[in-house]
């Protein structure tokens, strides 16, 4: 025989139930992602951080003079709308680059638990989000000597919107088992995100139907979240905004776990 | 391996089926294969193997039917089939950007193995399969040979009770092929049941304990591959060469269904009829319509041939 006996690693003794592997599963899984996406990590961090600067510099381009309490506005949506992107357009379609690539079925067919498997792509979404996030205040604090105020609660704002964001595109892409759709759906949402969701401009700009849409939707308390970390001030309907990105991301979290068991 | 690790994982398929449309890819399965055994899934393309393969390992849902291993239910119990099987996908393994050795540490990790068994194993197997000198290249720059190798390997590394290869030798070069036949007998040695994927007969022959003819969804026949062969062990093989162009001649009502490939043209008779056989043939070649034939003992691939054929023969033959 080619192999000798000492080397082989034989099969389990039996099944594995609960969190026991998890933690190393978890690094395992997020090492993985990071290897695969070895060749394209740098780029991708480096357009997330630009489309940040895009947005946040852009506004000055379309305004002679622009008040400081636009730029604040601008500049403390423009995180969300980061987040977003990796979670919702940017997750679901490197889901459809592993299934032209052949990956996803292989990841399907590990032995790792759905909640790990999630917990690691949302690990590996923030981290391509987060330095474009950071990147995106810094220049908007040079560039207009904002009064931001950053308070702890930037650890819940960013890491919820980055999670109810996440989960739902990782649920959309399991979802859809065509790459085009894919595509073609995750831009009709950076359409949505942009157009019809007060992320980048106040709510009262919105016709009020549309306002009472957005109220069901989490991307508007995201916002409210967001400013509510970043600047000192009243905030009105912080709590409420915390409570609807509260149940978003446990619909979010069930989609994904739904999607991601679904056998044809 | 003592024989008490192995004893109880065997390896069962009940009337599945599996349907796409209208396409039954999988009607009414029924197969077993006990520890230690590697099992063939031979069958032409389409026959509905890498079906029955993916439902095992969770990424379908049969329609109707069972599939057991141990005392799991594995259609009801994705989570157990996964720890409890590995698997190598009929598609290219995506290690673009993962160095070989990496690809292969890695997956051993996820199957749960210890680092430095992990790293032991991989060190085996890179030496086993000879491909040491490509150890630290990048997936993308090799060869589909190596890749899937590489894709064995991973795989393998740590291997569940039952280790499914759906066509593990495509694109390896013969000598590799060699190799890597060695690493899946040495799997069944160990006391996992191997449901191996092929369509080449010649390989299954040598290298399996047990098959099954797959074709069209359905079970056509399984046994050893002698066993297999016992069917034709009265039939000779008869091979002509036609020349290149020429309609496919009318075949004596004694022969067994043809198959023409090309120009080249199989059919069986039995041991009777081999002087008659040998003039009709020399015949052929009298008339300007052969280049030259053979005639000798049927193989394995003969009873494939005969088993999976659709070919409908009737047209083919001359007077019934
Ligand atoms: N995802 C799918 N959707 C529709 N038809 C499929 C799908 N997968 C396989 N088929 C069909 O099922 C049949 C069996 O396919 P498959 O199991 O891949 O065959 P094999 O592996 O034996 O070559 C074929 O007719 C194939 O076209
Ligand atoms: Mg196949």
């Amino acid at each position: 025989m080619a192999s000798s006996d000492a080397a082989l690693i034989l099969p389990p003794g039996g099944v594995e139930r609960g969190i026991g592997r998890s933690g190393r599963d978890f690094v395992s899984m997020v090492r993985w992602h990071l290897a695969s996406l070895r060749m394209w990590l740098v780029t991708i961090v480096i357009v997330q951080a630009l489309s940040g600067v895009g947005f946040v510099l852009g506004i000055s381009l379309f305004f002679h003079h622009i008040p400081q309490s636009a730029a604040l506005f601008v500049t403390t949506g423009v995180p969300v709308i980061n987040l977003l992107i990796v979670g919702l357009v940017l997750g679901p379609q490197l889901v459809a680059n592993q299934r032209t690539a052949g990956s996803y079925e292989y990841l399907q067919t590990l032995p790792v638990s759905r909640s790990v498997t999630a917990a690691a792509w949302y690990t590996v979404c923030l981290l391509c989000g987060l330095p474009a996030v950071v990147v995106s205040l810094v220049v908007g604090q040079l560039r207009y000597d904002l009064p931001l105020h950053i308070s702890l609660m930037i650890v819940p704002a960013v890491l919820l919107t980055s999670f109810a964001g996440t989960m739902l595109g990782y649920a959309l892409a399991h979802a859809i088992t065509r790459p085009m759709v894919t595509l073609l759906i995750t831009q009709m949402l950076i359409f949505i995100v942009f157009g019809f969701a007060p992320i980048l401009f106040p709510l009262q700009r919105m016709p009020a139907w549309l306002a009472d849409v957005n109220w069901w939707f989490p991307f508007r308390h995201m916002a409210v979240v967001m400013r509510a970390a970043l600047t000192s001030g009243p905030n009105p309907g912080v709590s409420t905004a915390y409570a609807v990105i509260g149940v978003w991301t446990v619909v979010a979290a069930a989609l994904a776990g739904w999607m991601l068991g679904r056998r044809p | 391996m003592s024989k008490t690790a192995s004893d109880g994982w065997t390896f069962r398929v009940d009337n599945l089926v599996k349907h796409f449309g209208t396409v039954a890819a999988n009607d009414g399965i029924t197969l077993r294969v006990e520890p230690g055994e590697v099992y063939g899934l031979l069958g032409p393309n389409g026959a509905g193997k890498s079906t029955l393969v993916k439902q095992t390992i969770g990424l379908l849902k049969p329609a109707s039917g069972r599939i057991t291993l141990g005392s799991f239910d594995l259609v009801a119990d994705p989570d157990a089939a996964r720890q409890l099987c590995s698997y190598l996908p009929q598609a290219q393994m995506p290690i673009d950007s993962f160095r070989l050795r990496e690809a292969i540490e890695l997956s051993g990790r996820i199957r749960g193995a210890e680092m430095g068994q992990v790293r032991r194993r991989t060190a085996e197997l890179i030496e086993a399969l000879q491909l040491g000198e490509w150890s630290k290249t990048l997936g993308s720059r090799l060869s589909g040979g190596v890749k899937r190798l590489v894709g064995f390997c991973m795989a393998t590394i740590s291997p569940g009770h039952l280790v499914i290869l759906d066509e593990p030798t495509n694109d390896v070069d013969p000598l590799r092929r060699r190799l890597l036949w060695d690493e899946i007998r040495a799997l069944g040695a160990q006391g996992c049941s191997v449901l191996l994927v092929t369509h080449n007969v010649l390989e299954a022959e040598k290298a399996v304990d047990r098959l099954a003819l797959i074709a069209n969804g359905r079970l056509v026949a399984e046994g050893t591959p002698s066993s297999l062969k016992a069917a034709d062990r009265t039939q000779m093989r008869l091979q002509v060469m036609l020349v290149p162009g020429v309609e496919t001649p009318a075949l004596p009502a004694w022969s067994g269904p043809p198959v023409r490939v090309g120009n080249n043209l199989v059919t069986t008779i039995a041991e009777a009829d081999a002087p008659s056989g040998i003039s009709w043939a020399a015949g052929l070649i009298d008339a300007g319509v052969a280049e030259e034939y053979a005639l000798g003992a049927a193989s394995l691939e003969d009873a494939y041939i005969r088993l999976t054929s659709d070919i409908p023969t009737d047209g083919l033959h001359g007077e019934q």
